[in-house]
């Protein structure tokens, strides 16, 4: 068996996870300037109403595969409502008064505050995620991968897609990037700017809580399992560049790999160590990111 | 002296509480000063995580010795008094296990603790009770340093009756080498206190036997991805996998190698029991081995009666976590012995009677004949477990010889 290729291939399933949840980072910094520092709570609470609905549709006697199917729209449409509610109360009273640190501290607030409301609700054992597809792993070349591995790429990929092709094609979208681009005069061509920054989060923690779901059946569901996740993936958008949605697929691509390969050629002790490195390297001669454009603040 | 022209006066309700309040106020502070002596119950203890990843060992630890306390109150108590538990959440968290021993100590005035299912708790909540003169036995922390944490002190109120890590980390070895004749074990553990300790323990266990683990690998609480540290062992040649970690990453394990399509045999800490581990691991995790005090099985007369007790009380027919169950239902009844024999609540007077306990103590685990010395605070000695296996999602014996006939009951030898 050929061990780069399978180490690989395993460090892309974590590095698309990472690459979703930046991809929510990067959604609202384009209209807003501003992020959510509680994606990784986002992620875990898509991932808990996943987990409540698809065992209740398994108890009403469906398949794993097809309630799966049939949870994803409730997750989604939770993320989105939950998006909208972080920005309701954390964000927006920051951007009105033009806060420089206010939604930073607002956002981690509520992050907590979602923590401890997972804890009270679902308790504070990690939960099994019922898998909707096989858990046998497939024998494809050199490499061995579980089925659910693949729908975590492939997931992912979608996700993002649906969400560039909506920017760019439809009206909506294009407001998107109209604040995107400029939010004042987009506010003076008759764009409701702060409607687009609300749908914004809400996109952003869509995004999050469908990361959320493609990552429990390989893992555990609980109250913690998105601070870790929430927190590389926030190294994946700067190492790729908050302004570039392929940037954070590389970054996320770069981090999971990079993961993976130090563990098994280095020393797993230092697993994490490559990603940090590479993000400070970043940060001290690209700071925009590896996608980004340089960002030039006029004052 | 303007409240004095009104006495006579309508005001009188407000005198009588005020002469409750003062009364009361007496009474609470010879209460304080001679607590235990004044209450009608004896107050004890209980710390453990009753949520959160090592909830399953908590809740079975506490449920045992709310069993035992339930039967010593029915059959009068001690000293002619009820016991009364006072339960409290540490969440398996330092800063909360310190706050709870606080509490325990100062508010709840406890004459002992019984817990610590957390290594790290045990050694960061411990030296209150250790200044406090108030016993601690801990029932199911298994770190090798909580019996000996002040070494030069004159007086150690610490006991313990599980298997340390010492035992563990040598019957581990001991098992994958000599009985079963791997040579390339790879370790696997977690980058806590209880992983890393353990790891070192294994090392040096196999050193003694001339073997060198061929890998020796790492990962973090909550890791998602365990490919690069099974690969690892794998391109090693491992022949069998040691582990020292908790349940959920041990499931990753398992179900990483099951991805790999790599089957080797996993032997671990006592950990591999966890309901998080069996549950999650499903199929993957059969035949994993790790030591046990205690396994649901009715062996003795003794067990039988605890086993069913314990499903009459709390429902099911598995024990979320059987080791913790019995060593704490064993933790109550030795605590009470040595209460009975002290003829006292008074901390040392505890202390003193426990590390020179004369009745025989019957319980699940063994029969406690002299646990303790003043040297010697493990009543777990190294014959005492034996290895369980996991089968069909509940843990049986991996070789029923070790506890058929008179094997069943093992007894610590005397010192």
């Amino acid at each position: 068996m050929n061990i780069l290729a399978q180490l690989v291939i395993s460090g892309v399933v974590v590095g698309m996870i990472y690459g979703v949840i930046a991809f929510g980072y990067q959604l609202t910094f384009a209209t807003s300037k501003t992020l959510n520092f509680g994606q990784g709570e986002a992620l875990m609470l898509g991932a808990l109403v996943g987990l409540t609905t698809i065992n209740f549709l398994i108890g009403q006697s469906l398949g794993a595969f097809t309630a799966y199917l049939l949870m994803l729209p409730v997750v989604l449409a939770f993320g989105l409502l939950q998006g909208a509610v972080v920005e309701f109360l954390g964000v927006r009273q920051a951007i009105r008064t033009k806060s420089e640190a206010g939604w930073i501290m607002a956002t981690i607030a509520l992050g907590i505050i979602f923590k401890n409301l997972a804890e009270n609700i679902w308790g504070r054992d990690a939960l099994r995620f019922p898998s909707p597809l096989p858990e046998a792993a497939l024998t494809i070349g050199p490499i061995r991968i579980q089925p659910m591995e693949i729908a975590i790429v492939l997931g992912a990929i979608a996700l993002m897609i649906a969400v560039e092709v909506f920017n760019r094609r439809s009206i909506y979208g294009k407001a998107v990037v109209a604040t995107a681009n400029d939010r004042d005069a987009a506010g003076l061509m008759g764009i409701n700017t702060r409607l687009v920054i609300t749908f914004s989060y809400a996109l952003s923690s869509m995004a999050a809580a469908f990361a959320g779901v493609l990552v429990a059946p390989i893992t555990l569901t609980g109250a913690t399992m998105g601070a870790v996740l929430g927190l590389k993936a926030f190294a994946v958008a700067i190492i790729g560049g908050l302004s570039s949605g392929v940037g954070v697929v590389v970054g996320g691509l770069i981090l999971g790999i990079s993961e993976n390969l130090t563990g098994y050629y280095i020393s797993t002790g230092y697993k994490d160590v490559p990603g940090l490195v590479l993000l400070l390297l970043v940060l001290t001669f690209k700071p925009s990111g590896l996608f980004g454009s340089a960002a030039i603040k006029k004052v | 002296m303007a409240q004095l022209n009104r006495w006579p006066s309508q005001d009188f309700g407000e005198l009588t509480v005020k002469r409750s309040l003062f009364a009361f106020a007496i009474l609470a502070s010879t209460a304080l000063t001679s607590a235990a002596y004044a209450a009608d119950t004896i107050k004890i203890g209980l710390s453990g995580p009753f949520t959160g990843g090592s909830s399953s060992m908590g809740v079975s630890m506490r449920d045992g010795v709310k069993l035992a306390v339930a039967e010593i109150n029915k059959a009068g108590g001690v000293l002619g008094k009820q016991l009364q538990l006072v339960e409290r959440d540490d969440e398996a968290k330092n800063e909360v296990g310190v706050q709870v021993a606080q509490e325990l100590i100062n508010k709840e005035q406890v004459v002992a603790t019984l817990g610590f299912i957390n290594t790290g708790v045990g050694q960061a909540a411990q030296r209150f009770y250790q200044e406090a003169e108030i016993p601690v036995l801990n029932n199911v922390a298994t770190g090798s340093i909580l019996t000996n944490q002040w070494p030069d002190a004159k007086a150690n109120y610490v006991f313990r009756n599980a298997a340390n890590d010492t035992i563990q980390s040598a019957m581990i070895a001991e098992e994958a080498v000599k009985r079963q004749g791997f040579k390339k074990p790879a370790i696997l553990a977690d980058s806590t206190n209880y992983g890393q300790l353990g790891q070192k323990d294994l090392t040096e266990a196999l050193a003694k036997m001339d073997i060198k683990p061929v890998a020796n690998e790492k990962f973090n609480i909550g890791d998602t991805d365990m490919t690069a540290q099974v690969l690892k062992a794998k391109e090693a040649g491992a022949d069998v996998i040691l582990t020292y970690a908790i349940g959920p990453e041990l499931a990753q394990i398992a179900n990483a190698m099951a991805k790999l399509g790599w089957k080797v045999p996993m032997i671990g800490s006592w950990t591999l029991s966890m309901a998080s581990f069996i549950d999650t691991a499903g199929p993957n995790g059969d035949g994993a081995m790790m030591p046990q005090t205690f396994i649901e099985s009715p062996t003795t007369a003794k067990r039988k009666d605890f086993i069913e007790a314990y499903h009459k009380a709390y429902g099911g027919d598995r024990m979320p976590s059987p080791v913790s169950a019995a060593q704490g239902y064993d933790s109550a009844y030795l605590l009470v012995a040595a209460i009975n024999q002290a003829k006292s609540t008074d901390g040392k007077k505890i202390k003193d009677a426990l590390e020179n306990l004369q009745t025989k103590v019957e319980g699940v685990v063994t029969v406690y004949d002299h646990p303790y010395t003043a040297k010697d605070h493990e009543a777990i000695s190294s014959n005492i477990p034996v290895f369980g296996l996991v089968k069909g999602g509940r843990v049986v014996p991996a070789h029923p010889e070790d506890v058929a006939g008179d094997k069943a009951l093992r007894i610590k030898p005397k010192s």
